[in-house]
C-alpha cells in the first residue's frame, strides 16, 4: 500500500461520510464527548500534580519523625546535636506544628509554629501575607483565607481563642491573612508563633513535633537517611522523594480509577460499532461489495475505509479535547473537580492553572484514534476479502 | 474538486484554527503566574508543608506526619499506611445526637 495520499479516495470517503450524515454526525458527537471526559480527568490530574510539584523540591531532603507503639510522636529537641554531627548534615530544625480542631464549625486546621526570628521569616512572611500589622511581636496569629472565612462566621474578626489540653485559653490577635494566590497551600493553615504553638499544643520546650533535615549534596541523602535510622532505631526517617512519589501515586490513582470506567465505556462504544460493522444487513457491506464488484482492489477498499475513520475519529479527537480544554480550564471543571478536591468545609476557591503536557494529549490520541480506525477497519476487510457477489447477496 | 472536500476542508481548518486559538488563549491566560510561583515556593520553604489544601480521602498524603484519630495503625518505618485498610471514618452529629440519651 503506497504511504502517499489519495485525494481522489480521500474525496469518495468525505463523500460515503457525507451519504451518511446522520450516522457520521452522531458517531463524531459520541466519541468527542467520551474524549473530553478523558481528557478532562487527565487534564484535572495534571494541574493539581503541577500544583504539587512545583513547590515540593523547596522541602528539607529528610524529615524525622518518632514511633512509639507504631504511632507518631513528639521528638526530643536533643536529637539535633547528634543529628548535626552526621557527615552531610547541612542544618537541622525542630519543628512544632499539628492540628487544631475548631468544634463549633467541625472544621480542623493546621497549626504551625515559626520562629519569628528564623532566618527569611519576616521577608517571606512580607512576600505571602496581605494586612502584616506585626514585626517582632511573638503573639499572632496568621491564616490562610478559609480559616479566616470560617472565623468570621463565628464572630472571630480580630482575635482568636485556642482552647488548650487542660482547659485553659490561649488568645491570640488576627494579625494578617495569606495572598490569595497561594490559597491552595495555605487554605486551612494557621501560623502562630512556636512559642504559641507549644502553649496550644501543651508541648514542653525540649519537645518537637518533628525534625528536619537539609542534606547539602543531593547524592548522599540515602546515606544519611540510613546513618538515621541506625541512630533513631524508633523513628521514621522520610525522604523527600518518598514524599513526591507518595504525592503522584495519590493523584495518579484517582485519575487511575476514572481511566478504567473511561476503557470500560470506550470498549463498549467500539464493540457496538464492531457490531454493527460485521452485521449481515450493514449498508456498508453491501457498499463494500459494489466496489468491489466495480474493480476496487482490497487494498483500495481498506484505503477508502481507513480514511473515513481517521477523519471521523481525528475530528473527534480535536473537538474532544477542544471541549476539555473549555470545560477543565475556562469554566474550572465543574462537578468533576470534587472527585480530587473532596469534600472538605474547607472548600478552598483556587484555579486550576493551565499545563500544556503532550504527553497527555498523544496518550488520549493513541487511546482512541487506533482503536476506533481498527474498530472500523477490521469489518471491512472481513467484508472485502469475500466475493463480490456473495456480499451484495 | 467536488463541493464536500471543499466544506470539508473549510470545516477542518476552521477546527484547528479554533483548537490552536484556544491553547494561545490558555497559555497567555490561565498558566501559572510566576509571581504567584514565587509565592508559593517561599511558602512552602517557609512552612515546610507542601500539601494541598485540598481533602483527599487517603489521610497519610494530607498531612501524613501525624498520626490522627483517622489511622488505627500508624506504619512503623518499613510499612507504608494504605488507604482503606487503617481508614476509619468518625460518626456524623446526628449519631451523637441520637445517641447521646443511651451514655
Amino acid at each position: 500500500m503506497s504511504a502517499k495520499i489519495n485525494f481522489y479516495l480521500l474525496e469518495f470517503a468525505l463523500g460515503a461520510l457525507a451519504r451518511q450524515r446522520s450516522k457520521t454526525v452522531f458517531i463524531s458527537v459520541v466519541l468527542s464527548l467520551l474524549i473530553a471526559l478523558l481528557s478532562s480527568f487527565f487534564f484535572i490530574a495534571n494541574s493539581i500534580k503541577h500544583e504539587l510539584l512545583q513547590t515540593l523540591d523547596t522541602l528539607p531532603e529528610i524529615t524525622l519523625q518518632k514511633l512509639q507503639g507504631g504511632k507518631h510522636t513528639n521528638i526530643e529537641t536533643s536529637a539535633i546535636d547528634s543529628i548535626l554531627l552526621i557527615h552531610g548534615v547541612e542544618d537541622a530544625n525542630a519543628r512544632v506544628w499539628g492540628y487544631y480542631y475548631f468544634g463549633q464549625a467541625q472544621s480542623t486546621f493546621v497549626l504551625i509554629g515559626l520562629d519569628p526570628f528564623e532566618e527569611h521569616y519576616t521577608k517571606t512572611m512580607q512576600q505571602v501575607v496581605q494586612k502584616y500589622d506585626f514585626m517582632q511581636e511573638s503573639r499572632q496569629l496568621v491564616v490562610g483565607q478559609g480559616v479566616k472565612d470560617i472565623l468570621k462566621s463565628y464572630y472571630y474578626t480580630e482575635e482568636f481563642n485556642f482552647i488548650k489540653p487542660d482547659g485553659g485559653i490561649v488568645t491570640l490577635p488576627l494579625s494578617g491573612v495569606f495572598n490569595s494566590e497561594i490559597e491552595l497551600e495555605s487554605n486551612d493553615m494557621m501560623v502562630v508563633s512556636k512559642e504559641s504553638a507549644r502553649e496550644i499544643f501543651a508541648i514542653a520546650d525540649d519537645m518537637a513535633t518533628d525534625i528536619v533535615i537539609q542534606v547539602a549534596n543531593p547524592q548522599e541523602v540515602a546515606t544519611v537517611a540510613s546513618k538515621l535510622q541506625l541512630l533513631f532505631p524508633d523513628a521514621r526517617v522520610i525522604t523527600k522523594e518518598a514524599i513526591q512519589i507518595s504525592y503522584k501515586n495519590i493523584i495518579d490513582y484517582k485519575s487511575g480509577v476514572f481511566l478504567t470506567l473511561f476503557i470500560v465505556s470506550l470498549f463498549t462504544f467500539f464493540m457496538i460499532i464492531y457490531d454493527k460493522l460485521s452485521g449481515l444487513s450493514s449498508e456498508e457491506k453491501r457498499e463494500v461489495g459494489i466496489l468491489k464488484a466495480l474493480g476496487w482492489k482490497v487494498e483500495l477498499i481498506l484505503k477508502e475505509k481507513f480514511y473515513e475513520a481517521f477523519i471521523i475519529s481525528c475530528i473527534s479527537y480535536i473537538l474532544g479535547v477542544g471541549i476539555a480544554l473549555f470545560y477543565v480550564y475556562i469554566l474550572q471543571a465543574p462537578l468533576l473537580r470534587s472527585v480530587f478536591e473532596g469534600y472538605s468545609k474547607l472548600r478552598s476557591s483556587f484555579e486550576l492553572p493551565f499545563v500544556l503536557d503532550l504527553q497527555t494529549l498523544s496518550l488520549i490520541f493513541f487511546l482512541s484514534v487506533p482503536i476506533y480506525v481498527a474498530a472500523t477497519i477490521v469489518p471491512a476487510w472481513r467484508a472485502a476479502i469475500q466475493d463480490a457477489d456473495e456480499v451484495i447477496r | 474538486m467536488s463541493k464536500t472536500p471543499k466544506k470539508f476542508f473549510f470545516f477542518l481548518s476552521t477546527l484547528i484554527i479554533f483548537f490552536i486559538g484556544e491553547l494561545l488563549y490558555l497559555q497567555i491566560f490561565h498558566s501559572i503566574d510566576p509571581e504567584a510561583k514565587k509565592q508559593k515556593r517561599a511558602f512552602v520553604t517557609l512552612v515546610g508543608l507542601p500539601d494541598l489544601a485540598i481533602s483527599m480521602e487517603a489521610d497519610y498524603i494530607r498531612h501524613r506526619s501525624l498520626s490522627t484519630y483517622f489511622s488505627l495503625f500508624k506504619e512503623g518505618p518499613l510499612m507504608r499506611e494504605y488507604y482503606r485498610t487503617t481508614y476509619l471514618y468518625q460518626p456524623s452529629n446526628t449519631y451523637f445526637t441520637e445517641h447521646s440519651n443511651e451514655r
